[in-house]
């Protein structure tokens, strides 16, 4: 387990002396590397969990940079892409800019530059991957409400007092203790504030 | 002419009844002044009136005269005198004298009658032939404008068609530059990369020299799959087209100034031909060669942008040196190419300008070469250069 959560980087060009380069040039910094030579490839491959990036050539033929970069974000798959291009005009890097590319580097691409790069996509994908995990972690708790508990919760969460959620769900006031101690025991809350605050997190994701 | 003599119909009437009684009072005047003299009376200044009378104003006038003479003959010349009185002696002698005058008049206004119509018919021939010059000089005209409006359509489509020539041709050379970065910058990319990874191999604190062995030997391959790219591209754009035939380079010379002259204008560069019109025909791809010319002349054409205060000027001369050899120069004022550059301008990649890919003289040397000729450049280094081929003339008997 530890040693799948070492960072990866994905290679994927159509010309196999540029993949051989940039494989032994990120293993000399001592990072994790693996080299694709279509798009299909990467999507057919098995990816371990781990913070990762992926550096993709705009011009191969099959599936290109771009296509692979729409599939994965329409199948929920984040990771940082670092673009590189034979010839990169300026609307094709604010196209790719756009859709949440990472980088856009031109060919030849210099060590240092996509190094850089690099460590910045891995870092950029840690901070995400924790704030994923933080936010599963999250909604894992709320899931354990009894739908009972989650009315509760609904209501403490819009502001009202017991006696009123009493009232609104038909129950005594003791009753509705019982619920919202449970519900904060659940979420591991420490208080009203950080609930609303993780309810708030829920809901903002749910929205995206 | 009394009928051309502007004015109203009837004051023109009236003049000539009056000039046919002055002439008959004349005529009395005169035959009585004369019979004082000599005694017999002069009848005929009577005819001279009415004929005249009858010529000048026609049929009425004629018969006033007619009349005013007859009845002043008898008055004043048939006895008795000065008496209306007729003796029936004399009346022969009267009735002639009057049937004389009706005669005059008579024949007289026939005659006329007959040359008006002739002179009318021939004024209104002259009218109609006026008419019909008219139009027809209309006609020419608008045949006239007509052909001059061809002509410049035929000179807009011309020039239309020898923009679309140069479109084309630069679209070519576009997508020809464009495949071949794309083709040269694979390789070297991968070049880029296999160098920067052997360096980082050998940088580590403990350097990995099996590694950057491998990535330096990975930069070798890549460095020589750049150059066979290169290669390829010469030998394609070589046979890109096999129609060979003989080709007559003045007349691709001046083709090739048309293409050039826009650019040649916005340079403020003029050109300057100097052809031998003897020139024998080579024996090759008009195209190619013309690409040759091209890439010289718009070589010569940048290498002039940077130079002020004297004149830019491409001078482009065909000769025949020798027997059975054909050359071109190409010759510009600009800054010269650097003696440290001379070797090594016709490699492929070797470029002076920001934006140039260096492949235009090499290209054009791989096309002269594969036509029997030769390449090569003359250049002090300051004052310009003189881009010189040669290619052997078509022999006669070459289809």
């Amino acid at each position: 387990m530890k040693e799948t959560s070492e960072p990866m980087v994905y290679v994927i060009d159509d010309d196999r002396q540029i993949r051989d380069g940039l494989h032994s040039l990120i293993r000399s910094v001592g990072l994790r590397v693996e080299t694709f030579g279509s798009a299909q490839e990467f999507l057919d491959a098995k990816r371990p969990d781990a913070p990762a990036c992926l550096i993709l050539d705009v011009r191969m033929p099959g599936l290109s940079g771009f296509d692979l970069q729409q599939t994965l974000k329409s199948a929920g798959l984040h990771l940082p892409i670092i673009f590189m291009t034979g010839h990169g005009d300026i609307p094709m890097s604010v196209r790719a800019m756009k859709e949440g590319a990472h980088e856009f580097l031109t060919k030849p691409v210099r060590g240092q530059d996509l190094l850089e790069a690099v460590q910045k996509a891995i870092a950029a994908d840690t901070r995400a991957r924790r704030e994923r995990a933080a936010l599963d972690e999250i909604r894992a708790r709320f899931q354990s409400l009894t739908p009972r508990e989650n009315e509760v919760m609904n209501l403490v969460v819009a502001g009202l007092l017991n006696k009123q959620i009493a009232d609104e769900l038909g129950m005594s006031e003791l009753t509705v203790k019982t619920h919202r101690a449970h519900v904060m025991e659940k979420t591991a809350a420490d208080s009203l504030a950080h609930l609303v605050r993780m309810a708030e997190r829920l809901r903002v994701d749910a929205q995206k | 002419m009394i009928a051309g003599r502007p004015g109203p119909l009837w004051l023109r009437s009236l003049l000539q009844y009056v000039l046919a009684l002055g002439l008959s009072v004349l005529a009395l005047w005169l035959s009585i002044v004369l019979q004082t003299r000599f005694g017999n009376p002069f009848w005929f200044f009577f005819a001279i009136a009415v004929i005249a009378s009858t010529w000048l104003g026609g049929r009425g006038p004629g018969w006033v005269a007619v009349c005013f003479s007859t009845l002043a003959a008898l008055y004043f010349f048939i006895p008795p005198y000065r008496s209306w009185h007729l003796s029936l002696e004399d009346v022969p002698f009267f009735l002639t004298f009057a049937l004389c005058q009706v005669g005059s008049n008579w024949l007289v206004a026939w005659r006329k009658e007959t040359e008006d119509a002739v002179r009318r018919a021939r004024d209104d021939l002259e009218i109609r032939v006026e008419e019909r010059t008219i139009e027809l000089k209309q006609a020419n005209d608008a045949l006239v404008t007509q052909m001059e409006e061809q002509r410049r359509t035929q000179e807009a489509l011309l020039a239309a068609r020898t923009e679309l020539a140069r479109v084309a041709r630069i679209t070519t050379i576009g997508e020809l530059t464009a495949s071949i970065a794309h083709e040269v910058n694979q390789p070297i990319a991968a070049v880029v990369a296999n160098a920067d990874a052997c360096v980082a191999w050998l940088t580590r604190s403990v350097p990995d020299l099996a590694e950057a062995r491998a990535a330096a030997e990975r930069a070798v391959q890549g460095a020589t799959r750049a150059s066979e790219v290169i290669v390829r591209i010469r030998s394609m754009i070589v046979k890109a087209a096999p129609e060979k035939g003989p080709v007559q380079l003045n007349g691709v010379i001046e083709e090739t100034a048309a293409l050039a002259s826009g650019q040649a204008e916005r340079n403020t560069v003029n050109f300057s031909l100097a052809l031998d019109p003897a020139l024998p025909p080579v024996f090759g791809d008009s195209i190619q060669l013309q690409q040759v010319i091209l890439n010289l002349a718009v070589n010569g054409i940048e290498a002039m942008s940077a130079v002020n205060g004297r004149p830019r000027i491409l001078a482009v001369r065909s000769e025949a040196p020798a027997p059975g050899q054909v050359q071109v120069s190409v010759q510009d004022t600009g800054t010269g190419v650097k003696p440290e550059n001379l070797g090594r301008l016709f490699e492929p990649f070797f470029t002076t300008r920001p934006n140039g890919i260096g492949m235009g003289l090499s290209i054009s040397r791989s096309i002269i070469e594969a036509h029997g000729g030769k390449l090569w450049v003359e250049s002090d280094g300051s004052s310009g250069s003189i881009f010189r081929f040669t290619l052997p003339a078509a022999k006669e008997a070459a289809p």
